[in-house]
């Protein structure tokens, strides 16, 4: 229950919270939990949906096959009532003939009148009817109708038969000459009864005619409602597959779409160094794995991260550390070899002021490498922070000049200064630029011989400060213009010196690339060496 | 000139020596504590007209035993020099804001050594 709780917290870190999206609905997190590949879920979902339109396409089928066969089976039914009708209209013919006869119905309305003088026109109705009658021929009527009449039909029609069979019989009996000539009475008892056979006939007729149209006119009915039941079951079918379809894709994709997400969020958070959360993806498939594997990533780089800071805690202990360690024995040794330096206690024979002077040099130069080293170690290690303020590098190439003079002047070297008037202030760690422009006058000065000259200008060059110092010293060759730039990495002619630590270069070049500077050197062996560091001008106006 | 008293700080014995002998021997008179709890006790008793004060200490540190000065009365105006060997960038201001008077970074040069606290010595003197 508590995990449960938990588990969107972890996965929203602080003051990232998402808004719940369709990822999180719980029918896609319960496709996402199903455990299988994301290759299997799509193939599934497509094979799905292809089923689906082939079920709406056998549907379709099918409801037009059942539409075929009605039409068919109306048309055999308009074809029986074509039979029918032309059945019942013969038969009519007959029993209007028959009517014709004047002593039939006249007989039947009034029974005592006997007719006189008609007898020769009777004889030709008589014939007529019979002539008429052999039209239906009674053996060959179920052939002739051309189908197969259904059963109920087949038993009228038997009747039928019968019925013709019947009339014929009577027919041949009237047409008798014998009976032609039999009393008025017997004459008319048998043309009674073709009258009646006939009446029979009709009424038969009429039912099989009434049959067929009745079934003709419910087979249509039915045909409309079974019209409207398919196309409704149809279209029903057919919007459910749409339905069913499109719910698949949605949660398929947003089961995939989901965890992309939340993953994507966690590694922009992870990029921008927030290891305080936990994805939340609970898909079992390729997702899953993905999801574990970032918030192993998470753990694992958050480990490296808190080590790296306490290394580099560490690291700037041990700096601050090492700066005081090593300083303190050289206070002693630079201190009492002063005190007898400046004979407080007593005084010293040549030989020992000598070998003091040599004890002095040695512990400042080791000085210097070690305030160099730890300079360095701290621009490395990132530990400078850079004190950017306005000041004049006017003013700070004039007293670099001034801390080079006096060696300067014991070397015969002429130092000049030659500063445009439109550079003057510059935006800067001004201790840090001392450090760099002095560094470069102290080598100027110490590679050139007696009688040669360093030359210390400074220009603004397209939008940027140009400091060069320029000797005439003996110069680079241009396979030292990068290396002398690396530590510990002097010309021939700086360790014959013996002087430097070989690391005022690199920390020189470290400290004015922090600037968002460049260091450079243009020189060629024997025509002196000119180097050159950039400054950024400053953005806003420049003092002028 | 001299007969001041200088209330020296430090915690090695070899740099304390130092500083004692250079200036005995300018004629200053000298108090030496080698933790900064020791140094306010001294400095609380006999009132020395300037103190040299290591900064780093093995208890009180010297920017702690700096604060106690000031915040006695009897030892508030006494000048305080800082005494290091943390030389890396940005000690100099560091120390000047918490309080200093001045600052010396060892290994001193023996001659500005003795500069430095003549100029603080006759300042207060005047």
């Amino acid at each position: 229950m508590s995990d449960a709780r938990a588990a969107p917290e972890r996965a929203d870190p602080v003051g990232k919270r998402r808004l719940p999206g369709p990822g999180d609905n719980a029918l896609v997190r319960g496709v996402g939990r199903l455990p299988a590949k994301v290759h299997t879920k799509l193939l599934i979902a497509f094979v799905g949906t292809a089923v689906l339109v082939v079920a709406v396409g056998l549907l379709g089928l099918r409801v037009l096959g059942e539409s075929n066969d009605r039409v068919g089976r109306l048309g055999a039914l308009q074809e029986r009532a074509f039979a029918y009708g032309k059945l019942q209209s013969q038969i009519s013919d007959v029993r209007l003939l028959l009517t014709e006869n004047p002593g039939q119905d006249f007989f039947d309305v009034n029974p005592g009148w006997v007719p006189t003088g008609r007898e020769l026109n009777d004889i030709a109705i008589d014939q007529a009817v019979a002539n008429a009658l052999t039209r239906i021929p009674p053996a060959t009527l179920v052939d002739r109708l051309g189908f197969v009449p259904p059963a109920e039909d087949r038993s009228v029609l038997r009747r039928i038969r019968a019925k013709i069979g019947q009339l014929s019989a009577v027919m041949r009996e009237i047409l008798e000459p014998a009976n032609r000539r039999a009393p008025a009475e017997q004459q008319r008892r048998l043309r009674n009864r073709a009258h009646q056979v006939a009446i029979d006939l009709n009424r038969l007729a009429t039912v099989l005619v009434n049959s067929t149209t009745a079934k003709t006119d419910d087979l249509i009915a039915q045909n409309a409602s079974s019209y409207e039941s398919s196309r409704n079951l149809f279209i029903g079918v057919a919007v459910g597959a749409i339905i069913l379809a499109l719910l698949l894709g949605f949660v398929l994709s947003w089961s995939v779409i989901g965890p992309i997400q939340r993953i994507d969020s966690r590694l922009a958070a992870i990029a921008s160094g927030d290891f305080s959360g936990h994805v939340d993806v609970d898909n079992r498939d390729e997702l899953g794995a993905l999801g574990a594997n970032v918030n192993r990533m998470n753990d694992e780089l958050s480990r490296l991260y808190r080590e790296l800071e306490t290394t580099s805690r560490h690291k700037s202990e041990f700096l601050a550390n090492m700066s005081h360690e090593l300083r303190t024995p050289l206070n002693s040794i630079i201190g009492f070899s002063q005190v007898l330096r400046e004979r407080m206690f007593g005084e010293l024979n040549e030989k020992q002021e000598e070998y003091l002077d040599d004890i002095l040099s040695s512990a400042h130069h080791l000085l210097s490498l070690i305030n160099d080293v730890l300079d360095l170690s701290k621009v490395e290690a990132g530990q400078v922070e850079l004190e950017v303020a306005p000041f004049s590098l006017r003013d700070a190439l004039e007293s670099g000049v001034v801390m080079v003079r006096e060696r300067a002047t014991i070397d015969g070297v002429q130092v000049a200064l030659r500063a445009d008037p439109d550079v003057d202030l510059v935006e800067g760690d001004e201790r840090r630029i001392r450090q760099v422009i002095f560094n470069l006058l102290s080598n100027a000065v110490k590679f050139t011989p007696a009688g040669g000259a360093v030359d210390v200008s400074a220009a603004q060059v397209n939008g940027e400060v140009r400091v060069s110092v320029a000797d005439t010293g003996p110069g680079l060759a241009p396979e030292d213009h990068e290396r002398i730039f690396e530590e510990f990495q002097q010309t021939g002619a700086g360790v014959e010196q013996r002087e430097g630590t070989g690391l005022g270069l690199a920390l020189s070049k470290r400290l004015v690339e922090l600037h968002g500077g460049r260091i450079w050197v243009d020189s060629e062996l024997g025509k002196g060496s000119t180097f050159v560091f950039t400054l950024p001008a400053r953005s806003s106006s420049n003092g002028r | 000139m001299a007969g001041e008293q200088v209330l020296i700080v430090e915690d090695n014995e070899k740099s304390m020596k130092l500083f004692r002998d250079v200036l005995t021997a300018k004629g200053y008179r000298t108090l030496e504590a080698t933790t900064g709890g020791r140094a306010v006790e001294l400095a609380t008793e006999h009132g020395p007209d300037l103190v040299l004060m290591d900064v780093r200490l093995p208890d009180t540190d010297g920017v702690e035993a700096l604060s106690r000065l000031r915040a006695n009365e009897r030892t508030a105006s006494i000048p305080v020099l800082a005494l290091t060997a943390q030389a890396m960038q940005g000690d100099h201001e560091r120390f000047l804001a918490t309080g200093f008077d001045g600052y010396i970074s060892k290994p001193v040069d023996v001659l500005e050594f003795i500069g430095t606290v003549r100029k603080h010595c006759d300042g207060r003197d005047r």
